[in-house]
């Protein structure tokens, strides 16, 4: 294909002179049509294909099965809630993509501007981070949140949750677990209880009453969602973050990539297998007694474990670290679970608690290296 | 000879391998010495444009300790003494004189056969002309002869990218291998070390740190075993002539091939034979400068870690291979998306990367002709991106096989804490070591530089 026009158009347009100051905008567009054309320097003259863009371009690309299939999921407990079996399945997916897109496009805008605004304020390059987290973020949420908690949650989430601790890869907390949160204690009643997970119709924040798994096993009694139910992902909850098959199809794109640690995504599961095991050997209530596995495939779980703990930037950075940080991430999220009604999704504090645990685990892990150096030069 | 096996590590398929076959190029006319390669030497001229000069006579000395000096690799005139920036001394040329004899009888060889590396005691030390061949570890620089390192380590298998076979370099001079090597045990114990793995395996700070870390305080010495085989010439014959097998390739190169060489040889008529390829002018005629398409780069050493020299430049002072690389200065459209056939990358988030494993596969038979399909992976000296902060970890570990954390003494070299990067080992690596780091990154950091830099305050702490 033959671009040079478009490599022209480029090169002519680029800011000089009193219009230099929006050079990181303009680089970021045309970085983002074209693999600069810079030449290595020093070091290495040869460099992998590899670069920060398509790095993030492959987490998104796994959000994508997922991303369809929480728009379908959508519709249909629209259409199950509201009585109307006689629509397709066609028309249930254009429902969920009409009521999806706003919350999408709200958080690329609001996000991307705070980025750019920030990165041009700074002279820096624009960073590729947001193009998960802006995804990310309408993927968590239930479907009835306004857009103006979303606006303002990616608002907070950027800047508080990242670029004030200098932008992407400098932030301590996953940016978009700390839009969650700011929406879970900042408007509770929009978030949880029984009424939020089911839109009503196209437009509007209405909600149809369904309660998801969890909510029913908060409230004393068994899901009422069989464990195909769960694992298909035909139940009520956040926008995509029901079908663990779906985020099974994303989760093999990472790890045969290489995008995220197979490690940390294991971990998370083996903890809270371990976990789940324990309070089934307990067995002092209902919710204890719920068989391990239910934990995999009900709220948040598998979304959390695949997506949010696997953030390189605030996970544990060594290998044995990512191992501690992700057991503990499926253990707490189970014991949140299960000990602490009042906190009906354990994932996003868990992960959000470990993220903040992460550097001190790095740091006996590199305490421990260190020692062995100092040992070897006494002996 | 040790065996030692690793198994992280990553071998780039660079295309361009070089044929068995060595071409004799010690005729070459023109010869430099360069003071630049050598870390932490700091030269002063002994000779000037048009003196007369033997072979394994001092050209340069170091400012700091008179008794290191960098040596004529062979007889003829000064012809050219080069300075760069801010009169800094990049090379002494040295032109042959065909009527001299190219070598030296060394004046030691009245006694039996035998010259000493060194002579004398204490601040008297006379060195020998195959001095400079012996490099130290911490800081890479030449050897201390006050020093006493703790072992002398010699690679038997150079894994870089192209590297020549050393054993295939060495034939015929086994005994002069073995000559060497004994030299050398008069210093300390003598580690020949055969490494299986993939690159970097064979690199000295691998081999170290499998048999014995080097800690605060601590020298090992390492020499090229071509240059052992040197060293023994020297030692047997007194006789300074530093030859070296080359291996000449890369994806630019017309014909790759081996060349037996002077050390210090110009590279003008190797470049002109390997870039005959209307593709691939040469470089330094300036008249194609705004014709990016079509320019070659020449890197003296390996392609990770090795420096560019033009089309009439030098082979580098330690270098045994040379490499031809096409300029990648081009746009690449939406490079980012696109599935990526040609692109190699360690991480397999390219098309190739799922690709090529299924069509390894013999039992595949179907695909056969989807094989010859599928293109060759193009190699340039692209960045393939732009530099980012560190997002993505856990990869620098496969490719590092050292008991250190890389991307914690990256760090702690970035921000100049000195007593961490003692802590996280930063006597036990070279730059060089971090080249495939530096390759894979997706963040594009420059980490050899930064680690050369980080050594260097280190270095330049010690000696004062």
């Amino acid at each position: 294909m033959n671009m040079k026009w478009l490599e022209d158009w480029f090169e002519s347009i680029e800011p000089k002179g009193k219009w230099s100051w929006l050079g990181s905008t303009y680089e970021a567009f045309h970085t983002f049509a074209f693999t600069p054309k810079t030449v290595t320097k020093s070091g290495s003259h040869i460099r992998d294909a590899v670069d920060m863009k398509r790095s993030i371009i492959i987490v998104v690309i796994a959000l994508i099965p997922a991303l369809l299939f929480g728009m379908w999921n959508i519709g249909h407990q629209w259409s199950v809630a509201s009585g109307q079996l006689s629509v397709s399945w066609l028309y249930e997916w254009w429902f969920g993509f009409l009521r999806m897109l706003p919350l999408i496009v709200v958080s690329y805008a609001v996000g991307l501007f705070i980025e750019f605004a920030f990165a041009q304020y700074r002279h820096h390059e624009v960073n590729e981070g947001y193009l998960a987290t802006g995804l990310l973020i309408p993927m968590i949420v239930p479907v009835t949140t306004p857009l103006w908690q979303v606006a303002l949650a990616v608002a907070f989430a950027v800047i508080i949750g990242k670029e004030v601790f200098g932008g992407s890869g400098m932030n301590f907390l996953n940016p978009a677990l700390v839009a969650r949160a700011f929406l879970f204690f900042a408007y509770p009643t929009h978030m949880s209880g029984d009424k939020v997970w089911i839109a009503a119709d196209l437009w509007g924040s209405d909600a149809i009453a369904g309660a998801t798994p969890m909510g029913e096993l908060a409230a004393g009694s068994h899901p009422s969602a069989s464990a195909l139910d769960m694992l298909i992902g035909t139940i009520p909850g956040s926008t995509c973050e029901t079908s663990v098959i779906a985020i099974a199809l994303g989760a093999f794109l990472l790890l045969f990539t290489g995008i995220a640690s197979w490690r940390i995504m294991l971990s998370v599961f083996l903890g809270g297998g371990a976990m789940g095991l324990l309070f089934n050997a307990i067995g002092a209530n209902a919710y204890m007694e719920l068989p391990f596995y239910y934990h995999f495939l009900m709220g948040g779980f598998a979304f959390g474990a695949v997506f949010m703990a696997t953030d390189p930037v605030t996970a544990a950075q060594t290998n044995s670290g990512k191992w501690i940080y992700g057991l503990l991430i499926g253990a707490f999220a189970v014991l949140l679970r299960v000990c602490n009604p009042a906190y009906p999704e354990g994932m996003m504090l868990s992960i959000l608690f470990m993220n903040c645990m992460a550097p001190l685990i790095d740091h006996c892990v590199v305490s421990r290296n260190i020692k062995r150096r100092e040992r070897r030069i006494a002996r | 000879m040790v065996k030692i096996k690793t198994t992280k590590g990553l071998d780039i398929p660079l295309g361009g391998v070089a044929e068995r076959f060595v071409v004799d190029m010690r005729g070459v006319k023109r010869y430099a010495v360069k003071p630049t390669d050598c870390v932490g030497f700091t030269p002063r001229l002994l000779v000037a444009e048009g003196d007369t000069v033997i072979a394994g006579q001092p050209l340069v000395q170091d400012k700091r300790d008179e008794r290191l000096f960098l040596p004529s690799p062979v007889s003829g005139t000064v012809e050219a003494i080069v300075r760069g920036e801010k009169r800094r001394l990049l090379e002494v040329v040295v032109s042959l004189t065909p009527s001299s004899s190219p070598h030296r009888r060394g004046e030691q060889n009245a006694e039996a056969n035998h010259s000493p590396l060194l002579t004398g005691e204490g601040s008297g030390v006379r060195l020998s002309p195959v001095w400079w061949m012996i490099k130290e570890r911490p800081f890479g620089t030449i050897a201390n002869p006050d020093h006493k390192p703790k072992g002398i380590f010699i690679s038997m298998r150079d894994t870089n990218p192209l590297a020549p076979d050393l054993e295939f370099a060495l034939k015929g001079r086994e005994q002069e291998f073995e000559a060497g090597v004994k030299a050398l045990e008069a210093f300390a114990p003598v580690h020949c070390v055969k490494v299986e793995g993939p690159h970097p395996a064979g690199n000295i700070g691998t081999i170290v740190a499998a048999i014995d870390p080097i800690n605060k305080g601590e020298y090992v010495w390492s020499v090229n075993a071509q240059d052992v085989a040197n060293i023994g010439r020297w030692c047997l014959t007194g006789e300074y002539r530093p030859e070296r097998v080359i291996a000449v390739g890369g994806p630019a190169a017309k014909c790759p091939k081996y060349y037996r060489v002077i050390c210090g040889a110009c590279m003008q008529f190797i470049s002109e034979v390997q870039m005959m390829n209307p593709d691939y002018p040469c470089l330094n005629n300036q008249n194609v400068p705004n014709n990016p398409t079509t320019q070659t780069r020449i890197i003296s050493g390996s392609p990770l870690s090795g420096t560019t020299i033009a089309a009439d430049g030098f082979l580098g002072m330690y270098d045994q291979q040379v490499c031809f690389i096409e300029e990648g200065d081009k746009y690449d459209f939406m490079g980012w998306l696109m599935p990526g056939l040609k692109k190699f990358s360690f991480s397999k988030t390219f098309l190739s990367g799922l690709l090529r494993p299924l069509l390894s596969l013999r039992s595949l038979e179907p695909l056969e002709t989807l094989k010859t399909l599928t293109p060759s992976y193009n190699f340039n000296t692209n960045m393939h991106g732009s530099v980012r902060p560190f997002l993505f970890t856990g990869s620098f570990e496969r490719v590092f096989p050292f008991d250190i954390y890389p991307l914690q003494l990256i760090k702690a070299c970035i921000v100049g804490d000195v007593e961490l990067q003692e802590k996280l080992g930063i006597y036990e690596v070279e730059p060089e070591d971090f080249a495939l780091c530096e390759f894979i990154d997706p963040s594009k950091t420059e980490i050899q530089t930064i680690i050369r830099e980080a050594l260097e305050v280190l270095r330049k702490e010690a000696i004062s």
